[in-house]
């Protein structure tokens, strides 16, 4: 049963209604007014310094749509958060860490340079070696997240298997630190994407440095989003997600294995995670055990912007909270130590003011 | 024997083999041996050895293969399938352990510091993991002994299947744990005053002697069980009862915490507050916010809920930790010297005085929400918590309820906050990360959703043991985290669950459907 066909209900919410847009439209009018008067009137940052805090949003912002598209697979089929999804992506991180670790302590002799490796020998294969560890594995951690954790909860109560993700998160995180100790890894790249280094773009008299690291960031996010999308739009087994996840009994009538395309689904987003995480290695360099905790919960309120269970939702919000992220603390002028409160306050709107987000439809009770 | 158990037998023992390959990797094996030494009256600081005693090894290493044994011929009748499965779950599960301890001895013996990589894997360890005797012997050792108590596991389930008196025990257990037998229990008590009278009274006398006679360290660790129980209440009014979930609850127990300690510190505002006033006024703030928080978001239902408030919590510690709050809170180094109450003038802050002040708090909380669960409210949120639309339908004003119990359960983190702030007096932003609120949803899903005792035993099973139980403090949130997703898939409705009271009496033989709240696992 919909909100909406409850007429009665309807009259009693107008008042509220009628005061949230009122509220709605007056923070519009502040956040405007004090955006011009930051970026305008003061004019405290050249356009060099806005395009490289764009730059950087639209890296952060296709990690996060990465991540957001995981968790909007999940959503769409399941109708659970799946929590520990920021933890697989931890998981897909320290995959790459340990390939490229292990590259480069291979030695290829060599007369020219003693100490090539194969890490810096053969840059293009290490990345792809990396990346291919680093889905893999966490995608086999999404797989059996899933048969573990999630499946024997799925006719229960809503609430159940969300308390179990939250504990598969706690395990994956502690066991991370455990095993791994909690200190700050730095990721070894090749010496061709060492951080830092790109193309120089000069603008008003400044440069900006283009990194190859952020260009292969988004390119291969845009790329593997692509894939993902015509994976669930053109293939047979996408045909079969989408059925799961309009209506999972009908799907089993027509002959789909339910239980598999959940677990699929799991692979594939596990697997986006894991080269979300890869990435996170490579670009920022940082590896850690709870590297996979604020990026998890960003991409959520990515999905959750976009509209949740909805694919392209999840990539146009997960670009947009990674701009508005980057640009955000300077755009209001305030200090960047407040970009995650920008975030979750983003979060906290959209939900007040549009439950079913940018994309989203209005999705009736049972999935809301 | 049949393939399929040959082929169940073999995964048992690599599902065995993982999980023992695990907990070396996070050096439980070398934890877990000194506490058996400790049982056994071995301490490792008076012998001055750098490792536990190898017999506890092996002692440890036996229990996990005795359970892999017993585990790998369940559902078999017969002794030889049943030793046979445990021979081979045995066999299996001790050559890759094996395996792995020779590769590890043998980076040792090469002198590679695996810590670089693997933190906990020391030296040391991995010489103890070998039995000290070498990579290949260890290796050996590990399929010997492994394979041997497969075999007595095996033996042994056989044994213990015998005249089906386990399956009896079990049944009964069950019965005993279920929760009609236990309300019928509960009723036969409550029901004769006498009881409950003496019960009361004897309960009181214990509360009031015993923080004066343990030392200052049981006033500690009960102090912190107290604290936790007042904030489990808080969130069982609002989880428990009322079915919303909220990840936040932190951010209700930071409100308290800071706005009584801004009012009773001498830095940063100079207000010094009397301890009582400062306490009221938290309070009040800390519902208050619970109410701004819920007008606009108690729309949202489950899964939405959790995140916001989550992402409330954290916008809270961020704005705490941020330079911009320093004028206001202090920022990252938190507020000082936190004032401890008085009575008539009198301070009242040794720690046996807090014991008597977390008690009084504690109490008086158990009887608010005792009175409030049977109340027209609690019955409201309970028919809320079951089937929002219906309770709707049926004229309950959802929103309204849902605000108290939000506006209350923050009331009662506010007191907690309180309490924890004057206590230690001092709060910052550190004591309000996001594991608080973890810990507390963690208490009550452990102890029963919805049930008081529930929620206390709780508390003490879960912020009372990890502080007894020292040696395993590095693996407390690993077992947290495990116990929630164990929980969840074999007692969702928490160690003490709520008898729920039958008002109406069944009409059809059928048993009743309990589909929902308790979810039949698979073994696992």
């Amino acid at each position: 049963m919909s909100r909406r066909s409850l007429f009665q209900l309807q009259i009693s919410w107008l008042p509220s209604r009628i005061i949230r847009w009122v509220l709605g439209v007056a923070i519009l009018i502040l956040l405007l007014w004090r955006i011009i008067n930051v970026t305008v009137v003061n004019a405290k940052y050249g356009a060099d310094t806005w395009l490289r805090f764009a730059i950087s949003g639209l890296v952060l912002g296709g990690l996060y749509a990465l991540i957001a598209i995981g968790y909007t697979l999940v959503y769409g089929i399941l109708f659970m958060i799946n929590f520990a999804h920021g933890d697989v992506m931890m998981i897909g991180a320290f995959g790459g860490y340990f390939a490229f670790e292990a590259l480069g302590a291979i030695k290829i002799p060599n007369a020219m340079d003693p100490k090539l490796t194969f890490l810096n020998a053969y840059p293009i294969l290490s990345v792809i070696l990396a990346f291919l560890v680093g889905m893999g594995i966490a995608s086999l951690t999404g797989y059996y997240l899933e048969k573990i954790a999630y499946r024997p909860l799925r006719n229960a109560p809503r609430l159940v298997p969300l308390i179990s993700a939250i504990g598969a998160s706690i395990v994956l995180e502690n066991a991370a630190q455990l095993l791994f100790g909690p200190q700050r890894r730095d990721n070894a790249n090749p010496i061709l994407l060492a951080r830092g280094t790109g193309w120089e773009i000069p603008i008003s008299g400044n440069t900006v440095i283009l990194t190859y690291t952020g260009v292969l960031t988004f390119a291969l996010s845009v790329l593997l989003m692509l894939g993902l999308y015509m994976i669930v739009q053109r293939t047979k087994f996408g045909k079969a997600m989408r059925a799961v996840a309009q209506d999972k009994k009908t799907a089993a009538l027509m002959g789909i294995d339910v239980d598999d395309v959940i677990s699929k689904t799991f692979l594939i987003s596990g697997a986006l995670a894991g080269a979300a995480g890869v990435m996170w290695g490579i670009h920022t360099g940082l590896v850690y055990f709870f590297v996979g905790f604020l990026p998890g919960i960003k991409a959520f309120t990515a999905a959750v912007l976009g509209g949740i269970g909805n694919i392209p939702g999840a990539m146009v919000g997960g670009l947009f909270l990674g701009l508005v992220e980057s640009i955000g603390p300077a755009a209001l002028g305030i200090n960047f130590q407040l970009k995650d409160v920008i975030a979750f306050t983003i979060l906290i709107l959209v939900l007040i003011f549009r439950p079913s987000g940018i994309l989203g439809q209005v999705l009736t009770e049972e999935k809301l | 024997m049949k393939s399929t158990n040959l082929r169940y037998a073999l995964r048992a023992g690599f599902t065995f083999a993982i999980l023992i390959i695990f907990l070396i990797l996070i050096a439980f094996d070398v934890t877990a041996s000194s506490m058996i030494d400790k049982a056994m009256g071995i301490d490792m600081a008076k012998t001055g050895a750098k490792t536990p005693t190898i017999t506890s090894l092996i002692f440890f290493l036996s229990l996990i293969g005795l359970w892999n044994g017993g585990n790998a011929g369940r559902g078999q009748e017969r002794l030889g399938i049943k030793v046979l499965a445990g021979l081979v779950a045995g066999l299996i599960c001790g050559l890759l352990v094996g395996v792995f301890s020779f590769g590890l001895g043998t980076l040792n013996a090469r002198g590679i510091d695996i810590r670089v990589y693997l933190s906990a894997l020391s030296p040391d360890s991995v010489n103890f993991l070998n039995y000290g005797r070498g990579p290949l012997v260890g290796a050996f050792l590990h399929v010997v002994l492994l394979t041997v108590s497969g075999v007595a596991g095996g033996l042994l389930t056989w044994a213990l299947g015998q005249k089906g008196w386990r399956r009896a025990l079990s049944s009964r257990l069950d019965n005993a744990w279920s929760a009609e037998s236990r309300s019928s229990f509960n009723n036969r008590i409550s029901r004769s005053p006498i009881f409950r009278y003496v019960g009361i009274v004897l309960l009181l006398t214990i509360l009031a002697i015993l923080p004066r006679q343990w030392g200052s360290y049981w006033n500690y660790v009960f102090g912190i069980v107290g604290i936790y129980i007042i904030l489990g209440l808080g969130l069982n009014i609002i989880v428990g009862l009322s079915g919303q979930l909220v990840l936040g609850f932190v951010a209700f127990f930071a409100i308290g915490a800071y706005s009584f300690a801004l009012l009773t510190a001498p830095e940063p505002h100079h207000l010094q507050w009397n301890f009582w006033v400062a306490l009221v006024v938290a309070v009040i703030l800390s519902a208050l916010t619970g109410i701004l928080l819920g007008l606009p978001l108690l729309r949202l239902r489950g899964d939405y809920l959790a995140i916001v408030t989550l992402g409330f919590g954290e916008i809270i510690r961020t704005l705490l930790r941020s330079d911009l709050m320093i004028p206001l809170t202090a920022g990252p180094r938190g507020v000082r010297d936190i004032a401890g109450p008085t009575i008539f003038g009198h301070p009242f802050n040794t720690d046996v005085d807090y014991m008597y002040l977390i008690i009084l708090a504690v109490l008086l909380t158990i009887f608010i929400t005792q009175r409030l669960q049977y109340a027209r409210v609690g019955r409201a949120w309970v028919s809320i918590r079951e089937d929002e639309t219906v309770a709707r339908a049926t004229g309950v004003d959802t929103f309204k309820y849902k605000l108290i119990a939000l506006a209350l359960g923050a009331a009662f983190a506010g007191i907690g906050g309180v309490l924890f702030a004057s206590k230690n007096q001092f709060t910052g932003p550190e004591d309000h990360v996001l594991m608080v609120s973890i810990n507390v949803l963690c208490i009550i899903v452990v102890g029963g959703m919805g049930s008081i005792p529930g929620v206390i035993l709780g508390a003490f099973t879960l912020k009372g043991l990890p502080e007894i139980l020292r040696d395993l403090e590095l693996y407390r949130l690993l077992a947290f985290g495990a116990l929630l997703v164990v929980m969840m898939i074999l007692r969702p409705s928490g160690l003490w669950p709520v008898g729920r009271p039958h008002l109406e009496t069944e009409i059809t033989n059928n048993p009743p459907d309990n589909s929902s709240t308790q979810q039949k696992g698979e073994p696992v």
